[in-house]
């Protein structure tokens, strides 16, 4: 057996060791008192996101506001009866066998399975204003799968009622109306991908399941899943968009090869690539949120109709927190498309200063009331100065 | 099947002006119905051959082509398998709608619902107004499923017939059948390709006769054409 080389071994005593320093940041956040809420949502965001699943179990029920000493009780079976999306529900959990570990045994799966349809049926029982899609299964057993079914039923009801509340209304008019910001983001970046796919008339439909399903039904391995779930939680409603750009973006020149044609376009970008480097994704995601905000992009289509004022960033996630209703942001700030001059190229060249502090700060308006506002406004003062404290 | 009765819906550019055809022609077929009727085990089998052991719910719209040799030209079938829950098909799958050569509907043969359904998506299909004269094909799905058939062939034939379809009832997990779902798609191509190279000069025909294709088990070429 040959030993191993002496830089390799240094690079897994470097990972090791970061690792171990991050583990034991995480947990300082987390018994810090008050919890240092902003602290886990730049963990969640930073390379490597939250680690295990066992901080996950700890972390993301913070991210979400959710109090874990008053978990709501499990429901009975009579859920199943007279509920308009059981039928529905039932066939789309039946089918989704992709979504568990592979060997694991049949019984433990269809065990599993059960939990999937009751945890759906509760939060959709609970909250009669909700709307069952194809799709929400596949978020809901990521969450299954993570933290066990009493506390995926509370984490679920908050995100749906919140992060996913759109696409969960009686049509799918809001969810359309947020994919429509895809193009524009990517156009941000790079106009000549954005006019060939503009060409090929391919519209957004092949981005459709990653969004609605935040990745968890076009990703086979989960680590990538649950990885992106960090992300996610610990960010504003709107990012699973820009990482559906820096997606698109990530693969230009495939693109710009493939045939111009509405077919032959969708089927390359519906096909996502399994080895995507995900660590550099989620930095150019965060990197294009915070150069182009939603609030951003709205600004100069503000002024081109001069009916606004220069809004903040921050306006758009006081909305985003108050409503809780990402296409909210978006009809309100995103009226006309930006064109033209005001491109700016080297985004992804940047220097990216504060970066996880900015989404975390971003991010945290999404927890809720006017004690999480408190936060949001602290946070925002000691934000410039504070010294980044991630994997460097 | 005789092609004196087709209309051209969306003739090519250049078809049947006798200019030599360089480019592989496309033929966009769009398959609709109900929820876990077998949409996307249908397209599987036709594109890839086999019967997939795990299909999942259709998100949005999913596509799926095989290039098919008719009478020695080369035809790209293209194929947009589409999600049956209703909220997907008002908003998200009317852009697939543009531009199709055919419309295949199906519905599961072990379950009424579906077939009773099919008012509702041909009334989708006409919302969306693909023109009268695309053909349209009706697909009953899971005949292997003997014991639990709840909807009779005579009734869908029936159907079949009052809305000028052809239909074929099969199965796309048994691979004796096939060739009956091969059988669908071929048909549908070669019908395109005849309405193709008769330039439309026969728009006033008479309907297509609905038929109802039996189960065969011989093995044909995969060239000649089933109808």
């Amino acid at each position: 057996m040959l030993p191993i080389s002496l830089p390799l071994c240094g690079l897994l005593t470097d990972f090791d060791s970061k690792k171990k320093r991050k583990v034991a940041e995480i947990y300082q956040a987390l018994n810090s008192d008050p919890i240092d809420v902003a602290a886990l949502r730049r963990m969640a965001i930073s390379e490597g996101g939250l680690l295990t699943d066992e901080i996950r179990c700890k972390v993301w029920p913070k991210l979400l506001s959710v109090n874990t000493d008053d978990l709501p009780p499990l429901p009975g079976k009579e859920l199943r009866e007279d509920n308009k999306d059981y039928q529905q529900v039932l066939l789309d959990v039946r089918r989704s066998l992709r979504r568990f570990p592979p060997g694991m045994p049949d019984d433990q799966r269809e065990g599993l399975q059960e939990e999937l349809i009751d945890i759906i049926l509760h939060v959709l029982k609970r909250n009669p204003q909700l709307h069952y899609y194809q799709g929400y299964h596949d978020i809901v057993v990521t969450f299954l799968l993570v933290v066990g079914d009493r506390l995926a039923t509370a984490l679920v009801e908050k995100l749906s009622t919140h992060h996913l509340r759109d696409f969960m209304d009686p049509t799918m008019d809001n969810t359309k109306h947020i994919l429509n910001y895809l193009m524009p983001i990517i156009d941000q970046v790079n106009p000549e991908v954005h006019d060939f796919m503009q060409s090929a008339e391919v519209g957004t439909i092949f981005a459709l399941s990653w969004l609605i399903t935040w990745f968890g039904h076009v990703l086979s391995d989960f680590r990538h899943v649950v990885r992106l779930y960090d992300f996610f939680l610990a960010c504003h409603p709107l990012m699973p968009i820009y990482f559906a750009a820096v997606i698109v973006l990530y693969r230009e020149q495939e693109v710009l090869d493939c045939e111009c044609d509405m077919a032959s376009v969708h089927h390359l970008l519906s096909q996502i690539p399994q080895d995507l480097p995900y660590e550099t994704l989620i930095s150019r995601a965060g990197d294009l949120f915070v150069q182009f905000p939603p609030s951003e992009l709205a600004r100069e289509a503000a002024q081109q109709q001069a009916e606004r004022t220069a809004a903040s960033t921050f306006k758009d996630f006081e909305l985003a927190s108050v409503q809780q209703r990402p296409d909210t942001v978006l009809r309100q700030r995103f009226r006309e498309r930006l064109r033209g001059e005001e491109r700016t190229k080297s985004i992804l060249t940047k220097p990216r200063t504060n970066r996880f502090v900015k989404l975390a700060v971003m991010g945290l308006t999404v927890a809720l009331g006017a004690a999480a506002l408190a936060v949001v406004k602290s946070a925002l003062e000691w934000a410039p100065k504070f010294e980044l404290q991630i994997f460097p | 099947m005789s092609p004196s009765s087709r209309s051209c819906p969306h003739p090519l550019p250049t078809a049947g002006l006798g200019l030599p055809y360089v480019q592989t022609r496309i033929f966009k077929i769009i398959v609709i119905g109900d929820s876990n009727v077998g949409k996307t085990c249908l397209t599987f089998r036709f594109c890839g051959g086999t019967f997939p052991d795990k299909t999942e719910a259709t998100i949005g719209v999913d596509f799926r082509e095989k290039t098919v040799e008719i009478e020695g030209e080369r035809i790209k079938v293209q194929v947009w398998d589409t999600a049956g829950q209703e909220r997907f098909r008002k908003s998200m799958v009317e852009h697939y709608y543009r531009n199709v050569h055919a419309v295949v509907f199906v519905y599961d043969v072990t379950k009424m619902t579906s077939f009773t359904n099919l008012k509702t998506w041909i009334e989708e299909c006409n919302g969306h107004a693909v023109p009268p004269l695309v053909p349209r094909v009706l697909v009953g799905n899971k005949c292997d499923l003997k014991d639990l058939i709840q909807v009779p062939s005579s009734m869908a034939l029936k159907f079949a017939d009052a809305h000028n379809m052809l239909l074929f009832e099969t199965s796309a997990k048994d691979p004796k059948e096939s060739q009956n779902v091969d059988a669908i798609f071929m048909c549908l191509a070669c019908r395109l390709k005849a309405q193709r190279s008769l330039l439309c000069r026969d728009l006033e025909g008479r309907p297509g006769q609905p038929r109802r294709l039996e189960p065969t088990h011989d093995a044909n070429g995969k060239n000649s054409c089933p109808c």
